[in-house]
């Protein structure tokens, strides 16, 4: 795989594309905003009382500002998912072995698919703080924290396209990807992306302290409340990093793997 | 519990007057068919696809409302009565809707609890029809695992589960290999001939009509636009094509000459003369003698009838067989032409 | 009648069949209420400390929310699969049958009650094993009870759904409307903790009253009678209106 200046121009058109036809087929984006927000009211109403009243539960103003980092990881989840099985329907209807056998890069293949997913998870996390600052969130750690919580969106959104680019390329079925959401959605729930993990006890408590994903979401949750500690910013980055360069390795050699399989 | 019905004896199984069938936007995909298909009769649909076959099916099986007209089966109004045309009739449509994940017996079974036999009715009868059509050794296979052939035939069974007087085979063939096609046919014509069921078929293959159906109705754009066995539809677009190959190739002329007397020349493959005969298949002892006498030795002769295809070109001005492409190797209606 | 009742039970068998063959099937609707009652009494644990819950355990306060769902569940699949029978033309086979029309929607619907009562089941095993017991014979019974009328409520949705649409694409629609009348009514708190919008859509919310109640037997494990009337009374009306809604297309299919 080389990288040069054509490289970057198709990684563009393909992300494009991808970005394209992803608004255009409402199917591949409206769960990916209808159910986070969805929770993230049912949540926030459901759930109004806890500030304050339960002992452990963290000082917030409001759920709301609680909630909208775990509803954009959420979101993320779907998309990436989402992508990963339009990535495999592009291997199924041909369209990858069309790519394949043009002259264009082989990691143009790869990164283009990875920028949409990085366009539209920040999107989605625009929209998502956008439409709880109108019903009185606030992004607590000003534009810097704003930055620290789209980068780690942006990484997290490598690392789920990544996952859903390797599991297209070792299955090859867009349901075999689909088929692998349940286990990213038991993966979010037993985490903190919905409750401070303080509140939690036993087992479960553990599972979520190991679930990566509780500390990307505290990391973003500590800006958007305020009173970020940079050890836990440190580590959210940290883990949503780790995560992109894991899934991207991944996919990078089940493509590479593919292709020596048709040269 | 309901009995089975009895065989009601009636003269006409199957009675449309000036059906029609009118979908969303005013399209007439039935438009105005009068039939009568006699009790004990292999009656036959032959149209391309869109023709309105299988809209007429699904009306005289209850599953659409005629839009105008009427259509009685074993003599009771489908729209009626149709509860009673229910209990009269057996079905099995063009997409075999059949659950892969059951087996054959088990489908049968559940069949018969439908038609309200007893449980140890639907045992028996589920073992009589799986050997009926020799699916005794697959039954308590998944019918995922069934060929598209033993499809079809557990299809028929299912459709055979109440002993139905008139029995509805929507494109009983579609899409099968010609063994098991054939398979299929000796089994139906077996069911008309042991216990008399009418049977009302559609399909679009020559060789079905041919070699299946006692009368047949063609159909196009929603009408049927010729009726009758297969021999008088033949018969009424014309005559047999004679084409007659000399054993020397400077009697050509000479052959040309003696058969003008027996009717027009048509266009015959290379090396041979055809004509119409005019007198039909009975002339051609009297060519065979004309021959003779004036002295042509005479290699090859070849009367060919009219086939379907030449019957529908005549009431449509298409053919048949042009655009639909898995056509079965039938008697190939150009060569002798 | 007894007519009816033969082939409904058919047709109800080959549904279970179907269940029991189909893992892609047969394992989410084992797991999902599990993973429900799992993941909302372990992240959610912590919200049993406000006054609202008078000391109650959440897991105990979870199980009816996981049965109902699982209810749902069942009740949603049962329009699945007459969606694909119709799609697949399995259904042409039924309606040219002198099977009662009725059959053909009971059936599904007495496969979803069998469905719901295993789930149930499994719910009640879970809380077990997290030590939370039968709620004595009455609780039990009401618990199941609700959790098998709510599966007939959304099998009814699910099917008058399903014979309009006619086609398996009509899914999301089918869960979207199930999913979203459970976690609008009180699935995670008890009404009087709930604030601003949701507090006042849960009052409109039939599920809230089914919910109250299953909750009330489960909880005090007897039968409150003022908790229970407004939860029958709910699921009176929605099998009612729903039940016209999915039977109506049923004598209109030909057209």
């Amino acid at each position: 795989m080389s990288w040069d200046g054509s490289a970057a121009r198709q990684t563009g058109a393909l992300a494009w594309r991808s970005v394209v036809t992803t608004v255009r087929l409402p199917q591949a984006w409206v769960p990916a905003l209808f159910f986070p927000l969805v929770l993230m009211a049912i949540f926030t109403a459901s759930f109004g009382g806890a500030p304050g009243n339960i002992p452990g539960f963290p000082p917030v103003r409001s759920f709301l500002d609680f909630a909208v980092s775990g509803a954009i990881v959420q979101g993320v989840l779907i998309g990436g998912t989402t992508a990963g099985a339009a990535f495999a329907t592009d291997i199924e209807g041909g369209f990858f072995d069309r790519l394949v056998a043009s002259p264009v890069s082989r990691t143009a293949i790869l990164t283009g698919r990875l920028g949409a997913s990085v366009v539209l998870g920040i999107a989605q996390a625009l929209l998502f703080v956008g439409i709880a600052e109108l019903f009185g969130a606030d992004v607590a750690g000003g534009p810097g924290g704003f930055m620290v919580l789209l980068l780690i969106t942006a990484l997290f959104a490598v690392a789920v396209g990544g996952l859903g680019v390797f599991l297209a390329l070792r299955f090859g079925s867009a349901e075999a990807v689909q088929g692998m959401f349940p286990l990213f959605f038991a993966l979010l729930f037993f985490s903190s992306a919905f409750f401070p993990r303080e509140t939690m006890t036993g087992w479960f408590r553990t599972a979520a302290d190991w679930n990566p994903i509780s500390h990307l979401v505290e990391a973003m949750r500590d800006e958007v409340v305020g009173g970020a500690e940079p050890g836990t910013v440190i580590a959210g980055v940290a883990i949503a990093l780790t995560l992109a360069v894991l899934a991207v390795g991944a996919s990078a050699l089940a493509f590479r793997r593919r292709l020596r399989e048709a040269p | 519990m309901v009995a089975i019905p009895s065989r009601v004896v009636t003269a006409l199984a199957v009675e449309t007057r000036d059906l029609v069938r009118e979908y969303k936007g005013g399209v007439r995909a039935v438009n105005g068919v009068s039939l009568a298909v006699a009790s004990g009769e292999v009656y036959g649909f032959l149209g391309p696809n869109g023709a309105g076959k299988s809209t007429t099916v699904r009306m005289l099986c209850t599953l659409l409302r005629p839009t105008a007209g009427w259509a009685k089966v074993a003599g009771h109004d489908v729209a009626r009565d149709a509860a009673a045309v229910r209990r009269s009739i057996g079905v099995a449509l063009q997409d075999a809707a059949i659950d892969p994940y059951m087996t054959g017996r088990e489908l049968l079974r559940l069949q018969g609890v439908l038609h309200g036999l007893s449980r140890q009715g639907c045992r028996d009868r589920a073992d009589v029809l799986l050997d009926r059509v020799g699916l005794v050794d697959a039954a308590d296979r998944r019918v995922g695992t069934y060929s598209g052939g033993m499809r079809r035939r557990l299809d028929l069974a299912l459709a055979l589960v109440h002993e139905p007087v008139v029995l509805f085979l929507d494109e009983p063939t579609t899409g099968l290999d010609p063994l098991s096609r054939v398979t299929l046919w000796d089994e139906v014509r077996r069911l008309n001939t042991e216990l008399g069921t009418t049977v009302f078929l559609t399909t679009q293959y020559l060789e079905e009509a041919d070699q299946l159906v006692d009368r047949l109705g063609i159909i196009d754009d929603g009408r049927i636009v010729a009726e009758g066995t297969p021999r008088e539809l033949k018969a009424q677009v014309g005559d047999p094509t004679l084409a007659v190959t000399p054993v020397r190739a400077e009697d050509r002329a000479r052959a040309r000459e003696v058969l003008s007397g027996f009717g027009p020349e048509v266009l015959g493959a290379h090396g041979c003369v055809a004509v119409r005969l005019a007198a039909g298949a009975e002339g051609l002892a009297a060519v065979v003698r004309a021959m003779d006498d004036a002295g042509v030795a005479v290699r090859e002769i070849d009367l060919a009838e009219p086939s379907l295809d030449d019957v529908f070109l005549a009431a449509t001005g298409r053919h048949l067989e042009g655009d639909e492409a898995p056509a079965p190797a039938g008697p190939a209606p150009a060569a002798s032409r | 009648m007894q007519r009816t009742l033969t082939v409904s039970l058919g047709l109800a068998g080959r549904n279970l069949l179907l269940v029991r063959r189909v893992p892609s099937v047969f394992i989410p609707s084992l797991v999902m209420p599990l993973f429900i009652l799992i993941a909302t009494a372990g992240a959610f644990r912590g919200i049993a400390a406000l006054p609202e819950f008078a000391g109650e355990s959440y897991l105990a306060f979870t199980i009816p929310m996981a049965a109902t769902m699982g209810a749902g569940f069942a009740g949603i699949n049962s329009g699945m699969t007459l969606a694909r029978d119709l799609e697949g033309g399995f259904f042409s086979r039924l309606q040219s049958s002198p099977a009662p029309r009725l059959a053909l929607v009971l059936g599904p619907i007495g496969a979803a009650l069998v469905r719901s009562a295993f789930t149930t089941t499994v719910v009640f095993i879970a809380g077990g094993i997290g030590s939370v017991g039968l709620p004595g014979l009455w609780g039990t019974l009401t618990v199941y009870g609700l959790a098998m009328a709510f599966a007939a409520i959304t099998s009814c949705w699910a099917i008058g759904v399903a014979l309009r649409a006619k086609s398996v694409q009509a899914a999301p629609l089918m869960q979207v409307v199930v999913f979203l009348s459970v976690f609008t009514s009180v699935a995670y708190v008890p009404q009087d903790a709930l604030t601003g919008w949701l507090s006042r859509v849960s009052e409109w919310n039939p599920v809230t009253y089914i919910l109250n109640a299953s909750r009330s037997a489960e909880l005090t494990g007897t039968i409150v009678w003022s908790e229970t009337w407004p939860g029958l009374v709910a699921a009176g009306i929605l099998l009612v209106v729903l039940g016209a809604f999915a039977l109506r297309p049923l004598f209109h299919l030909e057209r």
